[in-house]
């Protein structure tokens, strides 16, 4: 009888042990990433998911290794608002200060998600010394070049998406082939009234004419506006057979809907069109959304075979949240707290001069593609082949599917006119 | 061609947003702050009858405009009438009301661009060359038919009779044995419903999202206050000055100036002739 007392108190001991062995990552203190996110906004939830996602994996594979001890990661999320009209960039200041005051947050993750709130919180992340990885929204290309131009003031910030330039160039690929496919040479602008849309439409208009392409109109909506005819009969007018739009406002629906209900024979090319981005586009627009185009930003955010951990990501991601991957910050949401565990480890230390070091030696092979930072403006390395560096992904609605048809080195499908513009 | 369609379309647009908040202020002179949030209530309780419970899209409106009509008299009932003549504290305890309903939806989840409503008819025509869809069509088509409904309302039923004559003179109306307060309530349900008529037409052209409510109060207010402050006829007039203002500004400025119009109608009216274009509120100061 005793005996077997014996064999089951070692055995209830032995079974407790190894258990809290197992969870001693988890009872080390936690890596605390505070995310400022626009969280009632496709770029806000979609990075929060990442995120969650990530810190899940890497805690149940023992969390981070930081000064040989295991620890693991916490996320830490507070919303910023910055998405909604009027920009309100004095609240998502406050949110990544109370992130860092209050949450003690170790590194900032994600935003501020809009470009004029990620600019004025870079001085902050300078006077806290914390080091923050962009993951979503902020297309500004004004970003990497403060980090370039004063190194040492914004040596703490970091961005791990494409921005606009590289999205600008992204697009011209595809109207390049556009045009020696079709003799497509018009092209109207359509953009939403926020830093990085006007900036990139500015750009669009100023690269297409040295291009040789005939800009027919440029048109900027303010946040909100839910009436696009009068810019859409514009574009038909002038026989405009792209239509280049620059808008992360939920009107852009109304905008796509118009486009097709009143059969405008353009093709809709869109960039951060967050409305077409979400995989429920299709059903919510009772496929009126047909043919729409939109620059994803990273591949991973729809589905290709960019590099084998792609689809794991994507199908990871739809069975954790029952939904696919939806916008634009959630590859890149992923893959900056795979990165971050990288540098902190290498590091040895959560301090951030160090782990800044790091970061800028990064060199891994993520979701979409090789990845790593301009040392100088701590931009990630663009390319259109993931061998050589991140790669963009742009999306066709064809057929309720979103088909990915650039860059070619990963795509699935090629562009489709939509049948009242075929000649 | 195009400024006279879509001018039209817009102005409609305007009016069905401002009749709601015009008939509240004008029975009860309740600034109704929370209208806009009403607007997108209605829109998302059509769409949970729609998908979640399965049923049919009439019968899912009918019911959504009854539901958003009761929840406004509810709302005037149980907060507002407390605070009924303290008009600072009627704009902030609406407008927190407002808020409560917006942010309930957010954190319920009613966030994304994927909400939306199916159209009435499908399609799209062709006038003089412009084309237009028969949504928007079919929107100035129940726009008319509102303000014509709204006009026998008022003058031939014993309710719209007693809600114009609250209108007209409150203390007067009360001597003749109307009750102010229910008449209150009942103003407030309707003008809740019309709100909720106006999400049924509207939203069908895009998505239902939560900011929409607070682009809604804004146009609505600026309507208001350009008509004059608790005029239907006003709310009317005042929606066509600016929709069609809007339009002009975006053929002949660009898009970019086309909410400044609303704002800017706002300024003028209030520089020039508080009470509006036919307003009484204030006329007496402005006389002296």
């Amino acid at each position: 009888m005793k005996t077997c007392r014996l064999i089951i108190f070692t055995a209830v001991l032995t079974i407790a042990l190894c258990l809290s062995f197992g969870n001693m990552a988890h009872a080390a203190k936690p890596v605390v990433l505070g995310c400022p996110l626009s969280t009632a906004f496709l770029y806000g939830w979609d990075a929060e998911r990442g995120f969650k996602l990530a810190v899940e994996e890497i805690n149940a594979s023992g969390g981070v290794k930081v000064a040989g001890q295991k620890r693991p990661f916490k996320v830490e999320v507070i919303d910023t608002r910055d998405l909604e009209p009027g920009v309100p960039v004095s609240e998502a200041l406050l949110a990544v200060e109370k992130l860092i005051l209050d949450k003690k947050a170790d590194f900032i993750l994600g935003g501020p998600v809009r470009s004029e709130a990620a600019l004025a919180a870079m001085p902050l992340l300078s006077k806290y010394k914390k080091v923050s990885i962009l993951t979503t929204g902020v297309l500004t290309p004004k970003y990497h070049a403060l980090v370039a131009k004063q190194y040492d003031k914004f040596k703490y910030c970091f961005r791990i998406h494409g921005e606009a330039k590289n999205l600008v160039g992204e697009m011209f690929a595809n109207f390049t082939e556009l045009k020696e496919k079709h003799g497509f040479n018009n092209l109207f602008i359509i953009a939403q009234d926020v830093s990085h849309a006007r900036g990139a439409a500015k750009v669009m208009n100023s690269v297409a004419t040295k291009k040789g392409w005939n800009v027919t109109g440029v048109e900027i909506y303010p946040t909100g506006a839910t009436d696009f005819s009068i810019g859409l009969l514009k574009a038909k007018k002038t026989k405009s057979e792209i239509i280049n739009i620059w808008m992360d406002m939920p009107e852009s629906a109304i905008l796509l809907k118009q486009w097709y209900e009143m059969r405008i024979p353009a093709l809709p090319f869109g960039s951060t069109l967050a409305a077409a981005e979400q995989p429920g586009f299709w059903k919510a627009t009772g496929g009126k959304g047909e043919f729409t185009l939109c620059n994803v930003v990273n591949a991973g955010n729809a589905p290709s075979n960019a590099t084998p951990w792609t689809m794991k990501f994507y199908n990871a991601y739809a069975k954790k949240w029952g939904v696919e991957p939806e916008g634009l910050g959630t590859s890149s949401s992923y893959m900056a707290v795979y990165v971050l565990r990288d540098a902190i480890e290498r590091a040895g230390s959560l301090d951030p001069d160090k782990v800044v070091a790091e970061l800028e030696k990064t060199d891994i092979m993520g979701v979409y593609g090789r990845l790593r930072f301009d040392p100088k403006s701590h931009q990630v390395i663009p390319a259109t082949d993931p061998q050589e560096g991140a790669v963009g992904s742009i999306l066709q609605w064809q057929a309720g599917k979103r088909v990915v048809v650039y860059p070619k080195s990963i795509a699935t499908g090629s562009i489709q006119l939509p049948p009242w513009m075929k000649k | 061609m195009q400024i006279l369609i879509y001018g039209t379309i817009n102005s409609v647009a305007l009016a069905l947003f401002a009749l709601g908040f015009a008939m509240v202020y004008g029975v009860s002179r309740l600034p109704n702050f929370a209208h806009g949030a009403l607007y997108v209530l209605s829109g998302f309780i059509t769409w949970t009858l729609i998908n979640s419970l399965g049923l049919n899209y009439l019968i899912s409106i009918v019911l959504a405009m009854i539901a958003t009509g009761i929840i406004g008299a509810l709302i005037y009932q149980f907060v507002l009438i407390r605070i009924r003549g303290m008009e600072i504290s009627e704009i902030m305890a609406s407008y927190a009301m407002g808020l409560a309903i917006l942010e309930g939806l957010r954190w319920g989840g009613f966030k994304g661009m994927t909400y939306t409503l199916p159209a009435f008819i499908e399609g799209s025509t062709s006038i003089a060359g412009v084309s237009v869809d028969y949504q928007r069509l079919l929107v100035v088509g129940i726009g008319a038919a509102v303000v014509a409904l709204l006009w026998l309302f008022t003058r031939y039923t014993r309710i719209g009779l007693a809600l114009r004559g609250m209108a007209q003179d409150e203390r007067a109306a009360m001597m003749l044995g109307i009750d102010s307060d229910l008449m209150a309530v009942v103003a407030m349900g309707f003008g809740s419903m019309l709100a909720a008529l106006a999400a049924i037409c509207l939203l069908p052209l895009g998505n239902i999202v939560v900011e929409a409510g607070y682009n809604v109060l804004i146009l609505a207010i600026a309507v208001c206050i350009v008509g004059g402050l608790g005029s239907w006829v006003g709310a009317v007039l005042s929606a066509f000055l600016i929709g069609f203002a809007q339009i002009l500004t975006v053929v002949y400025l660009g898009a970019h100036f086309q909410m400044v119009v609303a704002l800017l109608a706002i300024i003028l009216t209030l520089i020039l002739k508080p009470s509006g274009l036919f307003g009484r509120q204030k006329e007496l100061e402005e006389r002296v």
